[in-house]
């Protein structure tokens, strides 16, 4: 009896054996594919990609100023830049192939602040649009060139960066297009718009960004928009045009609410290879026009004083940089030459006229960062209503670092 | 200046999407720029402003974002955008 029943146990285990052996080889299978779906899972790259860049820029400056010929005393000042100091992280947040979230704060020695933070979505080969707080597109400095590792010498062309106000709110679109041989590009914007001043001071001036910020006075949006070609087809020389359109006067201010503004600028950039030098230059023209020159006169409110409200800014650039030369030291030096000018309303209480001349040797220490030794010279005359008043001659020199990260 | 009605400006931004896509739909480049590489095109669009960036600066993966921001800071077309970003991938 006993070896029957052992024999039974035996025989239903042979039988038993295989499944339970199954169970664990399932169970040894089923770890295995959960591992290898967790590791894949952990490489899928999924829709959502973040990315941190951005840049920052700080140095030393030395100046000395004559005010009417007269040496201002201290006779010069040495101290770290805080005037151009920056740190500007830049968060990009891709959304699968076509949304695209930028967002770019700025720290820039006086205050935090926002460059843009915007969301844009590329619709079709040619067509991205955009909506948020975004650069305006009048020209080709503040877009392109203005931050620190790009821009060849230490500071920004006078009345180019600053005047008129760089961003905006609103939506815009966009395209690069090819044109056969060429190629051209095109950027349209509706924003909220720049507001006049008349307080005195500034009557007729445009708000400014770095001031109280961009403030939404009328119920008309402004329109800008600028449109290049490249006419080459290695893309080595690119001119555009620009324009901005739109009401400055406030709703609510019976005198002014019929002031508008009509801006123009032109620019180009030309890139040429005369071995073993790399050729870069750049230039951009503003013209600024508001409808509106007549102010109560600060000195007697019962009269007016009148000026032909129209400002103007350029800017001219050099560069020279052998690139194609063996010597590696050598090949990363360029030397950068930019001619400025800025001229405020002649009759305004703000009238200015300003040159800037900065020649600048560079050595890149890699693509991305840079070391700047720029001489600048800034000549400029101020009036008001008519009446000369200071002539001032500032000399400096910077040594600044640049890199973007 | 007249106040601008959303209802017209609508109507407005849609008949003008009608041209403006047959232009861009319609616009192609000729057969040499269309042959030209993802290398020729790195060198020639990213120096016209600033320098050259090796392929080993950023991950594949980062490229593509990169790309989607310089396609709209340089305002590339498409097609450059595509090839240079594969270029820096090293597809």
């Amino acid at each position: 009896m006993k070896k029957s029943i052992l024999l039974f146990g035996f025989i239903g285990g042979m039988f038993l054996f295989p499944f339970n052996a199954n169970i664990f080889a399932q169970s040894g299978t089923d770890s295995t594919v959960i591992k290898l779906a967790q590791e894949v899972n952990s490489l899928k790259a999924g829709e959502s990609h973040f990315l941190v860049v951005g840049l920052t820029t700080f140095g030393f400056v030395n100046s000395s100023t004559t005010t009417n010929g007269i040496k201002q005393k201290p006779s010069s000042t040495n101290t770290f830049d805080a005037n151009h100091y920056e740190f500007s992280p830049m968060f990009l947040w891709r959304h699968g192939k076509n949304l695209l979230l930028e967002f770019e704060p700025s720290f820039d020695g006086n205050q935090i602040g926002v460059n843009w933070a915007c969301a844009s979505y590329f619709v079709t080969p040619g067509l991205i649009v955009r909506g948020g707080y975004f650069v305006l597109p009048f020209g080709m400095y503040n877009k392109r060139l203005a931050a620190g590792w790009i821009d060849k010498v230490a500071t920004d062309p006078i009345g180019v960066a600053d005047a008129p106000p760089a961003s905006d709110w609103g939506v815009e679109a966009e395209g690069g297009l090819p044109l056969g041989s060429m190629k051209c590009s095109y950027d349209i914007a509706i924003t909220t718009g720049y507001q006049m001043l008349h307080d005195k001071l500034q009557d007729g001036a445009l708000q400014n960004p770095n001031g109280s910020g961009l403030t939404d006075n009328n119920n008309n949006k402004m329109v800008s928009g600028r449109f290049a070609l490249l006419p080459f087809s290695n893309s080595s020389l690119e001119i555009g045009v620009s324009g901005i359109f739109g009401k400055v006067g406030d709703t609510n201010d019976s005198l002014y609410k019929d002031a508008t503004t009509t801006m123009y600028a032109g620019d180009i950039t030309y890139l040429a290879d005369i071995r073993p030098f790399l050729l870069n230059i750049k230039g951009q023209y503003n013209v600024i026009n508001v409808n509106k020159g007549t102010f109560p006169n600060p000195g007697d409110s019962t009269k007016t004083y009148s000026f032909s409200n129209t400002s103007t800014s350029y800017f001219g650039q050099i560069s020279l940089r052998p690139v194609s030369l063996r010597n590696k030291i050598i090949r990363n030096f360029e030397l950068a030459f930019r001619y400025a000018n800025y001229i405020t309303p002649k009759g305004s209480l703000w009238e200015q006229n300003s040159t800037q001349t900065s020649i600048g040797l560079d050595y890149w220490l890699s693509w991305r960062s840079i070391i700047k030794l720029t001489y600048e010279t800034v000549n400029s005359n101020y009036a008001s209503m008519g009446i000369s008043g200071d002539k001032t001659k500032t000399n400096y020199v910077y040594l600044q670092y640049s890199v973007q990260f | 200046m007249k106040k601008i009605n959303i209802k017209n400006l609508i109507v407005a931004c849609l008949l003008f999407s009608i041209p403006v896509s047959t232009i861009i739909s319609g616009c192609a480049a000729s057969a040499k720029v269309a042959a030209k590489t993802g290398s020729q095109l790195w060198s020639e669009n990213c120096r016209r402003c600033h320098n050259t960036p090796p392929a080993t600066a950023f991950s594949a993966d980062q490229w593509e974002t990169i790309g989607l921001h310089m396609q709209s800071r340089a305002l590339l077309t498409e097609t450059e955008k595509n090839k240079i970003v594969q270029f820096l991938k090293g597809e």
